[in-house]
């Protein structure tokens, strides 16, 4: 009898198990950042063109790299890497080249966004979301004008109430911006110069996070952050007194991307899929749904008008003045790597 | 007399081949790719090298190492705290209540463990519940800074490997015979000495194992750490993480994985031969 | 000990052990998308919930995952146990070294490896690569325990049930599985514990069409996790609760 009981749990359970596993021919399977494409666009789209999109995710871009490169990029059809990995996966061959004849909305999207140093000409990845890097301040704490470049976090006064990116990149990245050197110089002296600098910087830091940094500004846990404008753009909704400050070195930007892996089984939907995204209605939904920056010209002039003008979402080009994507350095990331190890193990 | 049961070599060959093939295999993998170099386009090309071990011997690695076993060692200390006398309450309670008593232990942990974390964060920030009901009591008159601190990782460890601690004790303690402990105080033992004469020698193996579940995967993890320490220092774990992932120095992330484990197997090893030792003086 | 001291102090444990749990529950009922502070009461993520099918499918899938890689791994890892304690075999030592390795290999490591070993047999990722490397992980606690509760263990009885004239597998059955069972239940537990949240590993081995909940949800990088994780974990805290509960019922009914 319990034998019996059991296996009878056994099959319930197993009976979705088995289900996943088939979607057949009209389909397209999605490697993407977890609920970074709102599941009513997905449902739209299936019963538009009748196509099933089976959705898997990443929480990394390295580890969707890893996985892809060890895989030859088999089995996935559509993934949504930033900029520094399109360029990577473009030049080791992990890319096909996209149909732009299959992509007739592709003429909506901001010229501006357009054929950036990472995929000259579009030729393998069109634009999704894009942001920046910049700071958040608690004006209840501090003046309005105690942060204006990256260079300010090094003040006394932040001591024990700094939180960063818990990231590479984007840490080393501040402390060459802060230099006046580009976040993507790989010239030895310039990253040693960096270091000098961010080691003074390291007892200043509270706290290291990308996952949830909401928490800590809008509890007061800290005063001055570097983060993502997405997450500054909530924390000001919910604080108007915690504001965005774009850093006048010039800011860190970031942009993700969908491209075709080489191993896609399903090219021509990957294709439709896209030129979907890039609707305006879509792109707009999306936009409205997830509160990132869309690339979509079109799209912008169906956003209310409080979004379309907010500067943390949409800064203007003398806030973007020099910015720039953090791209692919080759085996240079080594260099960064070793800066990382020491300042995390030097406190 | 057993070497011919077909149980026997059904059991010994179903779980050489398991380890082989999905344990052994796949290490010697990681110790072969820790002799390797880094390619830029290959993950791990030739030339064989010891080039990542030598990196290993800068003071950065050992700095890592120490912060994790120290992590690891207060998060496996808390837990037989707590644990250990949590187990032993239980297994002495009705064997209907002591079964689901062990259940309510674990489903918590069936609860995604990221949200758990977060909810830990609400608890302990400066605004948070056990602050608020602190103040409110007037046991303290500000906010205490708990949260980033190490006491909060290791409220955390140890909230998130507890049931790794309480399970294995349990099923040790359980089987201690009452009657032992009986005959201990009818021969006129104190509970003092009936515990540290009978209870504890019989439940030592409980203790071993459970303080071995907790300290070796506590060694490698840094989420926890991480998301309520405020992730200022670098542990092992996400060393070899970065190696594999950010850096793409895939030969160095081996070796370091490789040095854990030796460092583990020698601890280990060390443990043996002193148990074995301290059992045969008792014998004699 | 007193008795209420004792109590008191199973309450205090499990006080520790239920409360964030409370807390996230509570947070599934607020009306804020962000898990930040309380905004009034609302039911709008349970509604979420509910048209949120992807995120329903890969709860059930890692259920599903987690019974079944639970119950090989402790079938084999009680097998395990036996041949390490029982029988002296080439290899043995090898055999259970290997057991501690598991415990200390960092999680990436494992993932990679076993998805290149995946990748040289020509398995196709999903369910099944899934399956083996939860078996796999979960082994050494299954094993370990079991060990922990069969040390000590009185031969004689083994010998008596020799001389009977039982085989090994009656020996196995009969003798050491009862004498081990709070073990092997105690491995079970923490095998389903450990496959329902394990997620590096996971991200590796699985393949695209095969999406596990610890996945989606540390992936929820971009935008911060959402309440609705939390609406989804109250549900199920709550059928866990219901069929404890039902379980209890039907075992009382049967005596």
């Amino acid at each position: 009898m319990k034998k019996v009981l059991i296996a009878a749990l056994l099959a319930l359970f197993l009976a979705p198990a088995g289900r996943a596993l088939a979607a057949g021919d009209d389909a397209l399977y999605l490697f993407n950042w977890s609920e970074y494409m709102p599941p009513q666009i997905l449902e739209q789209f299936t019963k538009e063109t009748g196509i099933k999109v089976v959705e898997t995710t990443y929480d990394s871009n390295e580890a969707m790299y890893a996985k892809l490169k060890l895989l030859e990029g088999d089995g996935y059809d559509l993934a949504v890497p930033s900029a520094e990995y399109v360029n990577r996966m473009r030049k080791e061959g992990l890319l096909i080249p996209l149909d732009k004849s299959q992509l007739p909305n592709f003429k909506n999207l901001s010229p501006a966004l357009l054929n950036n140093a990472f995929d000259p000409d579009n030729v393998y990845s069109v634009p999704y979301m894009w942001g920046t890097t910049g700071i958040s301040l608690n004006t209840e704490k501090y003046p309005a004008d105690a942060v204006t470049g990256y260079a300010d976090l090094w003040k006394p006064e932040f001591k024990g109430d700094l939180m960063l990116p818990d990231e590479m990149r984007s840490v080393v990245g501040i402390g060459l911006k802060s230099l006046g050197y580009s976040i993507n110089d790989v010239n030895p002296a310039h990253i040693e110069e960096a270091y000098e600098l961010l080691k003074k910087l390291m007892p200043s830091v509270k706290i290291f996070d990308s996952g949830n940094p909401k928490q800590a500004l809008l509890n007061n846990e800290v005063g001055v952050a570097a983060l993502w404008n997405g997450e500054a753009y909530v924390i000001n909704g919910e604080n108007p007194k915690i504001v965005y400050v774009y850093p006048k070195e010039g800011t860190i930007k970031w942009m993700d991307n969908m491209v075709i892996p080489k191993g896609a089984k399903h090219v021509k939907n990957a294709h439709a899929f896209i030129n979907f995204i890039l609707r305006p209605d879509v792109a707009a939904q999306i936009c409205e749904e997830l509160g990132y920056a869309t690339p979509n010209q079109a799209a912008l002039e169906l956003l209310p008008k409080e979004v379309r003008e907010n500067p943390i979402v949409y800064p203007t080009a003398e806030q973007l003045k020099g910015s720039e994507y953090e791209d692919d350095l080759g085996a240079d990331i080594s260099l960064f790597e070793k800066v990382w190890t020491k300042l995390k193990t030097g406190n | 007399m057993t070497e011919r049961s077909p149980f026997r070599n059904l059991a010994v060959a179903a779980v050489g081949g398991w380890l082989t093939v999905f344990v052994i295999l796949p290490n010697l993998m990681t110790l072969a790719t820790s002799f390797l170099s880094r390619g830029e386009v290959e993950f791990a090309i030739l030339p064989i090298t010891f080039s990542s071990y030598r990196e290993l011997a800068g003071p950065e690695f050992l700095r890592m190492f120490l912060d994790s076993a120290w992590l690891a060692l207060g998060a496996a200390m808390a837990c037989l705290a707590i644990g250990y006398p949590f187990a032993y309450i239980l297994a002495r309670l009705s064997p209907k209540k002591r079964k689901l008593g062990l259940l309510f232990v674990i489903i918590p942990f069936w609860t995604n463990s990221l949200i758990r974390t977060y909810a830990l964060i609400t608890i302990l920030n400066a605004n948070g519940l056990l602050n608020k009901v602190l103040l409110g009591l007037g046991l303290i008159s500000a906010p205490l800074d708990i949260l980033y601190t190490e006491t909060a990782v290791f409220i955390g460890l140890a909230y998130t490997l507890l049931p790794f601690m309480i399970l294995p004790l349990y099923a040790s303690i359980e089987k201690l015979d009452p009657r032992l402990i009986e005959a201990a105080r009818d021969l006129g033992a104190g509970s003092f000495q009936t515990f540290f004469r009978v209870s504890l020698p019989l439940t030592l193996p409980g203790i071993v194992a459970g303080t071995m579940l907790v300290f070796l995967p506590a060694l490698g993890m840094f989420y926890v750490p991480d998301v309520l320490g405020g992730s200022r220092s670098l542990l092992v774990g996400n060393f070899i993480r970065n190696q594999f992932l950010t850096a793409r120095n895939w030969p160095l992330g081996s070796a370091a994985s490789v040095l854990l484990t030796a460092i583990m197997a020698l601890l280990l090893a060390v443990y043996y031969f002193c148990n074995k030792r301290v059992r045969r003086e008792a014998a004699a | 000990m007193k008795r209420s001291l004792k109590a008191a102090y199973l309450t205090a444990v499990y006080g520790f052990l239920y409360l964030p749990l409370l807390v996230l529950i509570a947070f599934s009922f607020n009306d804020s998308k962000f898990l930040v502070s309380w905004k009034g009461f609302s039911l709008r993520w349970y509604a979420s919930l509910a048209g949120n099918s992807s995120l329903l499918d890969a709860a059930l899938r890692s259920l599903a995952l987690a019974a079944s890689s639970a119950t090989a791994a402790t079938l084999i890892g009680a097998l395990a146990a036996i041949a390490l304690k029982r029988y002296r075999f080439a290899g043995r030592k090898a055999l259970s070294a290997s057991l501690y390795v598991v415990t200390v290999s960092p999680d990436i490591v494992m993932g990679i490896s076993l998805l290149i070993l995946f990748i040289t047999l020509n398995l196709p990722l999903g369910f099944l690569t899934l399956f083996l490397s939860h078996v796999t992980f979960c082994l050494p606690f299954v094993t370990i325990t079991i060990l922990a509760r069969l040390s000590g263990m009185d031969q004689s009885l083994i010998e008596a049930a020799a001389d009977l004239g039982a085989g090994e597998y009656a020996i196995f059955r009969l003798v050491i599985l009862p004498i081990a069972m709070p073990a092997v239940m105690a491995g079970w537990l923490l095998s389903f514990t450990l496959s329902l949240d394990d997620v590096i590993v996971s991200f590796f081995v699985t393949g695209p069409s095969f999406e596990i909940l610890p996945l989606k949800i540390y992936s929820m990088v971009r935008l911060g996790v959402k309440p609705e994780v939390n609406a989804l974990c109250a549900v199920m805290f709550a059928i866990t609760l219901m069929v404890v509960g039902a379980t209890q019922l039907l075992m009382k009914e049967k005596r």
